[in-house]
């Protein structure tokens, strides 16, 4: 036994021990590691075609689920569908800051309660601060519904 | 005191030079010295692992079984992570007694009573530890070992009722159990176990060996761990009555002990002897035939351990139903695949209103939004729903009192009209609390 007369043994010994925590550090990393839940692809029921008539948007939430994890959470989600721009359907979330917007009739616009951000009849943007018109949803018809896929944010302020 | 110094060795944790020790202990003996490094290591293991589970474990008891079925079949290197942490602490139950032993052979309450206090204080909390962390997965064996712990401590003399009162948070088993046992389990009894090693910082005889050592242990839990999974039982609410409720490996002595002792008796051998049995090698230092005593608890202690220990994985594997099942228990928390579960949604159940309406809201308000707020349409006009409206923006108890008397200030259109004139402020302050708890 002599190890203390080996600088060079000793200090490689010492680091033994720490080679079990840097592999614990390796595996603290992956297990770490940000979980980015795929959107849901899942088709959601909008409203029945026979439902969608007249030329004001009408407005509609549908139920989508999402998944953070071990967590699944169903939320419900305003949307709009828009008769002037062919049924187009779109998100009720403002594109600025995340409000929801509203729709009013008599102006024939949407406007955001939040910070005044206004949208024409087809989702385009005429004024406020908000970046751009609302954001457009896929969708379908399919057995005469409506449906949409809502996913989840990508980014702040992006939708599907 | 001197004159008891009979052991050459026992001094050596307070060298830092190792010639003496060089000379003086070689073979086994040098070995056995080397406790303290493998001690520090392994809680440095239950340190690390502990704060990586916490990033995802969730104490309660709807979630805490997903939370951990989630870190070890989903999480990457969670399986690896939970029973490092799992097998870490039966192991470090195992060598903290080797630990305890070792320093009482070596005399150390003698001359280094501190170090004796605290490795026995240790050898407490580890085990106090390992007692809350096995009801935290909340699966089958959590909830036996809660019971058990609850069974232990009710049966205490005198205190017993008040102690199991407050050791459950409440007069049964329940989520807030299980809160105490989590806060005790990572706050509390970590917490203490920090003060014990800044109180008495573990010194190390032969810093190399016992570098070998602790290397040579946590290398082989981390094999251990790698190819064992630690063990997850089925959920609390799909358990079936064939289960086998089986304790950690630190605990299984009390277990097969509890067969033995008559009912009422549980708590004395489970608790208060332990308990006793503590006190007792806390105080050693100002005992007479301190030797003596030490040797008779100890000895008696591991001689209980190793044959309670023995006899119950040995009945347990002379008896082929119970074997069966114990595998299907063994197989089942790895071949169960993963199922998210899902987290009630503060905005769909529109139903569940926990008060009927108020009736100014059925008189004012439900006959356009419907008697229970779910909204509603006359004709070409659609009235928004008011279920969920409290996690909207602007829309607090104090904001929906405000709309009732001026609708445009919050950006609301006719036919939304204000009702400054028909209702009073406490009465719109009434619709405003029902309509915020909508659902």
């Amino acid at each position: 036994m002599r190890d203390s007369d080996q600088p060079t043994r000793r200090s490689f010994l010492l680091l033994a021990p720490l080679g079990v925590f840097v592999s614990i550090a390796g595996a603290a990393f992956r297990f770490l590691r940000p979980r980015i839940s795929a959107a849901t692809d899942r088709w959601l029921d909008v409203a029945p075609l026979t439902e969608l008539s007249g030329s004001q948007p009408v407005g509609r939430k549908v139920v989508a689920e999402h998944i953070a994890g071990w967590a699944i959470t169903t939320e419900e989600h305003n949307v709009f569908v828009l008769p002037a721009k062919g049924n187009q359907v779109v998100s009720a979330v403002c594109p600025h800051e995340g409000c929801e917007v509203l729709w009013d009739g008599q102006r024939n616009q949407f406007s955001c309660p939040c910070h005044e951000s206004y949208f024409g009849a087809g989702g385009a943007r005429i004024s406020g601060p908000a970046p751009r018109g609302l954001d457009p949803l896929p969708s379908r018809v399919q057995d005469g519904k409506l449906q949409v896929q809502y996913g989840l944010p990508q980014e702040p302020g992006t939708r599907a | 005191m001197t004159s008891r110094k009979s052991s050459a060795n026992k001094s050596n944790e307070r060298l830092t030079s190792n010639q003496k020790i060089a000379g003086s202990s070689n073979g086994i003996q040098a070995w056995l010295e080397t406790t303290s490094g493998i001690v520090a290591v392994l809680l440095t293991v239950q340190f690390l692992t502990g704060i990586l589970l916490a990033f995802y474990y969730v104490p309660s008891v709807d979630h805490a079984y997903t939370t951990v079925e989630f870190v070890q079949k989903v999480v990457s290197s969670g399986a690896w992570i939970r029973s490092l942490h799992h097998y870490g602490s039966q192991w470090l139950a195992f060598f903290l007694f080797l630990h305890v032993v070792r320093l009482f052979w070596n005399e150390a309450y003698v001359d280094r009573n501190k170090l004796w206090i605290a490795s026995l204080l240790l050898l407490g909390l580890v085990m106090a530890g390992g007692g809350t962390g096995y009801s935290l997965p909340w699966d089958a064996r959590a909830f036996f070992s809660t019971r058990i712990a609850e069974g232990l401590v009710s049966g205490l003399p005198f205190v017993g009722r008040l102690g199991r009162l407050w050791l459950l948070g409440g007069n049964e088993i329940s989520t807030l159990t299980l809160s105490r046992f989590f806060a005790l389990h990572v706050l509390v009894i970590p917490g203490l176990i920090a003060g014990v090693i800044i109180w008495r910082r573990l010194t190390f005889g032969n810093v190399e060996r016992n570098a070998i050592a602790a290397w040579l242990v946590a290398l082989a839990l981390a094999l251990w761990s790698w190819k064992f999974n630690a063990p997850l039982g089925p959920s609390t609410t799909t358990v079936t009555a064939d289960y086998l409720p089986r304790p950690g490996a630190q605990f299984v002595w009390l277990y097969q002990s509890l067969k033995y002792v008559p009912g009422g008796l549980g708590s004395i051998a489970g608790l208060v002897l332990p308990g006793v049995a503590l006190i007792v090698l806390l105080s050693l230092r100002w005992l007479r035939r301190a030797r003596l005593i030490g040797t008779v608890i100890l000895g008696s202690g591991a001689l209980l351990i190793v044959g309670m220990t023995t006899a119950s994985y040995v009945s347990d594997y002379k008896n082929p139903n119970v074997r069966k099942q114990l595998a299907i228990q063994d197989a089942y928390s790895r071949l169960s695949p993963f199922a998210p579960s899902a987290v009630r949604s503060s905005q769909t159940d529109n139903t569940n209103t926990d008060a009927a309406a108020p009736v100014l809201y059925i008189k004012w308000c439900a006959n356009c939004h419907g008697r229970n707020g779910e909204g509603g349409q006359q004709g070409q006009l659609r009235f928004p729903p008011l279920t969920g409206v409290s996690t909207k923006p602007r829309r607090t108890v104090d904001d929906i009192a405000g709309l009732l008397k001026d609708p445009q200030a919050y950006g609301l259109q006719p036919p939304m009209r204000s009702f400054a004139d028909k209702l009073t402020e406490p009465e719109m302050r009434e619709i405003a609390e029902w309509v915020h708890r909508l659902r």
